[in-house]
C-alpha cells in the first residue's frame, strides 16, 4: 500500500499558498518520511514558474497535480496579529482529493500546518477507512475556545477538524468524499437542517456532517486524528531559534498584547499566514 | 513587531509563558506515548505496561487479545516484542520529560525559558 501526503494550494493576490506549502512539505517529508503530493491550478503553476520556484517545486513534490481552479471564492476577513484584510481564498475542491490522490492511504494536510513529530505515522496502519482531527486544541488553552470551536453550531454536531485527514482510497471513503461534495453544493440546506452558519463554506463542517451521516447519524467513538494544536491568526510565529524551534508570540485576549512561546516537537497549525511568509526563509531551512 | 516582542519578554508575562511551555511539553510527551499497532492506537501508561507484564508474568505472551484506546480487540502475537517496545517508548519519553520539565522549572525569565 502506498502512502503518502497531498496538500492543495491555490494562491491569490494576498497569499502564497505554494511557498507554504513548499515549507509544510519539506517538513511533513522529514518528520513522517513519506512523499508529499501538490494538487494546484494552471495559474498557479504559472505564477510558480514567474516567480521561479517551480524548479524547487518539483524537487519537493513527487508529483504536482494540476486541476481546474474552483469556481466558488470565499471570502474571509484574516488576520495578521492586529491588522486585518479581506481576503478571497478557494477550498471548494478539497473533495477531489479521493480522484486526485496518487496513495492507496494519503494524509492530507493544510499548507498552514507544520509537521514537527513523527507522531502521525502511528496512524498509517489504523483499521480505519477514515481519520479526521478529533478538535481544535488552542496552544494557550480553553479559555480562548467557544463552543463554535468544538461545534458546528449551538445546536449542532460535534466539530472535527479537516486541517488533517487521513484515509484509504477505497468505495467506502469514495461515498464519504462524493457527500461532502453533496453537502457543499447543497450548503445552506444542510445549514438549515444542522443549525450551522451558512455564510462562508467551511470544509471542518463539511466533513463533520459528512462523517456524523455515515455513522448514522450517531456520534461515534471510532478513530480519529489527534487534536490540531494551533496558533491563531492573531497570533505571531516571530522567528525560529538556532535549535529550530519555533518562537511565537500569543495574544492570550486576543488584543494585540503578546507573551512569548517556543515550539519544537509539536506539530502545529500557523493559522497566521502572513507571519509563516515572514519567515519562509528560515522555515526552509528547518527541512 | 520588535517592540511588541521586547513586551512580550517582559517578566510579568513568565507564568503565562511556563504555562504554554508546560502543556506543549506534556503534549508533546503524550504523542509520544501514542503507538499504533496492528489496526489499533495504544495509550502508553503504567496501566498497559503493569497489565502486559502481568500477562507474560502469567505466561500468556502469544496470540493474545488487548483492547486499545477505543475498546476495540487488537491481536498481539509476540507479547514479549510489544512490552519491549512499549517499556522502551514510555521510559525514553519520560525521561524526555523530566529533562526538559526540569529545564523549564529553573528558567526564572521569560528569556530563560525560551532558551530552556
Amino acid at each position: 500500500m502506498k502512502k503518502g501526503i497531498v496538500m492543495f494550494a491555490h494562491n491569490n493576490r494576498q497569499i502564497d499558498y505554494v511557498k507554504m506549502a513548499i515549507i509544510s512539505a519539506k517538513l511533513a517529508k522529514k518528520n513522517l518520511g513519506v512523499p508529499v503530493s501538490l494538487i494546484t491550478d494552471p495559474s498557479t503553476v504559472e505564477w510558480m514558474r514567474e516567480s521561479n520556484i517551480f524548479k524547487v517545486a518539483s524537487e519537493v513534490f513527487e508529483s504536482i497535480i494540476i486541476t481546474e481552479r474552483p469556481k466558488d471564492e470565499n471570502t474571509r476577513v484574516i488576520f495578521d496579529g492586529t491588522e486585518k484584510v479581506a481576503s478571497p481564498f478557494k477550498n471548494a475542491n478539497r473533495n477531489s482529493v479521493w480522484d486526485l490522490t496518487p496513495y492507496d492511504r494519503t494524509l492530507l494536510i493544510d499548507t498552514d500546518y507544520f509537521v514537527l513529530s513523527n507522531n502521525l505515522n502511528e496512524y498509517w496502519n489504523v483499521d480505519s477507512d477514515i481519520l479526521i482531527a478529533e478538535s481544535y486544541n488552542d496552544i494557550f488553552g480553553q479559555e480562548r475556545t467557544g463552543y463554535l470551536d468544538r461545534h458546528v453550531s449551538e445546536t449542532g454536531i460535534k466539530m472535527l477538524w479537516a486541517t488533517t485527514v487521513m484515509f484509504t482510497k477505497n468505495e467506502n471513503t469514495k461515498v464519504f468524499f462524493d457527500l461532502v461534495e453533496h453537502i457543499r453544493q447543497n450548503y445552506k440546506q444542510f445549514a438549515d437542517l444542522f443549525r450551522f452558519n451558512s455564510a462562508i463554506y467551511r470544509n471542518d463542517i463539511a466533513f463533520s456532517v459528512a462523517r456524523h451521516i455515515m455513522y448514522g447519524y450517531e456520534t461515534d467513538n471510532d478513530y480519529s486524528l489527534p487534536p490540531v494544536l494551533s496558533i491563531t491568526d492573531k497570533d505571531h510565529l516571530y522567528d525560529i531559534d538556532n535549535d529550530g524551534n519555533l518562537v511565537i508570540m500569543i495574544s492570550p485576549k486576543l488584543d494585540g498584547v503578546y507573551c512569548a512561546a517556543k515550539i519544537g516537537g509539536n506539530d502545529l497549525h500557523v493559522m497566521n499566514k502572513q507571519s509563516i511568509l515572514r519567515n519562509s526563509e528560515k522555515l526552509m531551512g528547518l527541512a | 513587531m520588535q517592540e511588541e516582542f521586547k513586551k512580550a519578554l517582559d517578566f510579568s508575562n513568565y507564568r503565562q509563558t511556563f504555562s504554554i511551555q508546560r502543556k506543549t511539553l506534556k503534549e508533546k510527551i503524550d504523542a509520544k506515548l501514542t503507538y499504533g499497532i496492528n489496526g489499533g492506537i495504544f495509550k502508553i501508561d503504567r496501566s498497559l505496561l503493569n497489565f502486559v507484564e502481568m500477562l507474560i508474568y502469567k505466561d500468556r505472551s502469544e496470540n493474545v487479545v488487548i483492547l486499545d484506546v477505543n475498546e476495540n480487540p487488537i491481536l498481539i502475537e509476540n507479547l514479549v516484542e510489544f512490552r519491549e517496545e512499549i517499556f522502551d517508548r514510555y521510559f525514553t519519553a519520560t525521561l524526555e520529560y523530566y529533562e526538559e520539565y526540569q529545564n523549564l522549572k529553573k528558567s526564572r525569565s521569560v528569556e530563560a525559558l525560551l532558551e530552556s
